[in-house]
């Protein structure tokens, strides 16, 4: 019996003006799966995985959570939704005026209603979950890029998502930060959670997601196992631009 | 014209138990108009953010309003005029906290308004990503860090006002302007008792910016430099 996907898009579909940015993109992932997307800037997976979690409203498509279909229209089973698909930003977007515990409690407080002790308790442990139980009482301010970062995770954790989306997790990280942001990823998929990530970290995709979509101009060009893709892709623009990036990596090695 | 010491400490002295209780009439007036002010404010800052395009031009047309025009102008215009014309009785002290908080409440949304819109928005969209509404992720995260910035602004506002509610003497306010204008009319040292309201409002503008500053100072997040 086939399974049915944990989280599935069909046809999304969105223009910002004149520029259509999303020209019917469709994507399905299975539970436990870790899915890779990759591509040139501009070229659109940012705004999908905006558009999955109904950050950014698309003009048609569908996305299905669990075999069934999210109308976000209908706020209290959108907030209940998001919950479920948890959203990991490029700049960590932290709450500012809330320590890191606090950032961590306060959807457990406020959206899941969970009494404050144990809503503490729950935050101290996801927390301790990405090395950070030490830094609890700190403020965003007086945290480093990658512990942001992995406080974000936290944040996301403790919603007990179904469903990982991971927007350049590591792309505004100075480049010694950007492993301790890798590690607690590949934890994440050791533990078997289902990912959605964006990245440009060719290297760290590869090693982690079983497959790889190539996304440019609004469309999902082509997609398949990291080593295919990446290595041997059929599409020219795809190879150019793993091409390019793999060299680059080269260099940038040493 | 000379300036008698002697008559005008005896005028300062006698008048003073009653001038100084005319503390409290503008107390009452400054902080019933700025609580006014703080919510009525704080609701059409985000009515004009957040809302639609009717309701920013709502906003925008009241605070266009509120502070286009002069106090005592909005004070004659609610107390004679429209009082009268609706039938209504109430106090010059009550009408003239309306006024100050409606008048506020303009100033206030403006301040409001700059912070809310220089919160980061990755901040509102992490707050719905983790299944925030919109109305909680205003109420626990923007506002919090909003009011906060708008501490040295709304200190200004606290000043302002204070200073401006002198002007409801116009309508018999019992307040410290009143008060010394009563004494001084009955004792013609006007310099002396003008000085002596001028120093009472220093006063309480200092100490209200002192009080201000403090708060500012408890309530600052760590680490945090804007």
């Amino acid at each position: 019996m086939e399974q049915t996907p944990v989280l599935k898009v069909e046809d999304i579909r969105k223009r910002f003006g004149e520029k259509e940015i999303l020209k019917g993109v469709s994507l399905e992932i299975n539970r436990g799966d870790i899915k890779a997307i990759i591509g040139p800037s501009g070229g659109g997976k940012s705004t999908l995985l905006h558009c999955i979690n109904f950050l950014t409203l698309f003009d048609a498509g569908r996305v299905f959570l669990n075999g069934e279909e999210i109308d976000h229209t209908d706020r209290r089973r959108l907030y209940a939704y998001r919950q479920k698909v948890g959203m990991i930003f490029q700049d960590f977007n932290l709450f500012d005026h809330l320590s890191a515990l606090q950032n961590v409690q306060i959807g457990l407080v406020r959206v899941k209603k969970i009494p404050k002790a144990r809503a503490r308790e729950r935050a101290v442990a996801e927390l301790e979950r990405v090395g950070l139980k030490e830094h609890m009482d700190k403020y965003p301010a007086e945290l480093s890029g990658g512990q942001k970062q992995r406080v974000s995770i936290a944040r996301a954790l403790a919603m007990d998502p179904e469903v990982m989306l991971l927007d350049e997790p590591t792309s505004a990280l100075d480049p010694e930060l950007v492993g301790e942001v890798h590690a607690v990823i590949k934890r994440l998929a050791a533990g078997g959670m289902t990912m959605v990530l964006v990245t440009h970290e060719i290297a760290f995709a590869g090693s982690l997601a079983r497959e790889i979509l190539f996304m440019d101009e609004g469309v999902i060009l082509e997609k398949g196992p990291p080593q295919e893709i990446l290595y041997g892709a059929k599409r020219e623009r795809t190879r150019e631009f793993c091409d390019k990036i793999i060299h680059f990596h080269h260099k940038d090695n040493g | 014209m000379h300036l008698s010491i002697s008559a005008g400490m005896k005028a300062v002295l006698e008048g003073l138990p009653y001038i100084m209780g005319g503390v409290w009439v503008t107390l009452v007036v400054v902080a019933g108009a700025l609580a006014m002010g703080l919510l009525l404010g704080t609701f059409l800052a985000i009515a004009h953010v957040y809302g639609n395009r009717a309701l920013r031009t709502l906003t925008g047309i009241y605070v266009w309003f509120f502070r286009g025009v002069p106090l005592l102008v909005l004070l004659f215009l609610f107390y004679f005029g429209l009082l009268g014309a609706l039938h209504l009785d109430l106090s010059p002290f009550f009408v003239s906290i309306v006024v100050l908080g409606l008048i506020s409440s303009a100033y206030q949304s403006e301040i409001f308004r700059g912070a809310i819109l220089s919160i980061p928005e990755g901040q509102l969209k992490a707050a719905r990503a983790i299944g925030m509404s919109d109305f909680q992720a205003v109420v626990y995260i923007i506002l919090p860090q909003a009011f906060r910035l708008s501490i040295p602004a709304w200190t200004n506002e606290y000043t302002i006002i204070m200073k401006n509610s002198a002007v409801t003497y116009a309508l018999g306010v019992a307040e410290i302007m009143a008060r010394a204008n009563h004494v001084a009319a009955r004792t013609y040292q006007h310099f002396w008792l003008y000085l002596l309201a001028g120093f009472i409002f220093l006063g309480l503008t200092s100490a209200g910016t002192r009080c201000l500053g403090l708060l500012q100072k408890k309530v600052a997040i760590k680490g945090y430099a804007r």
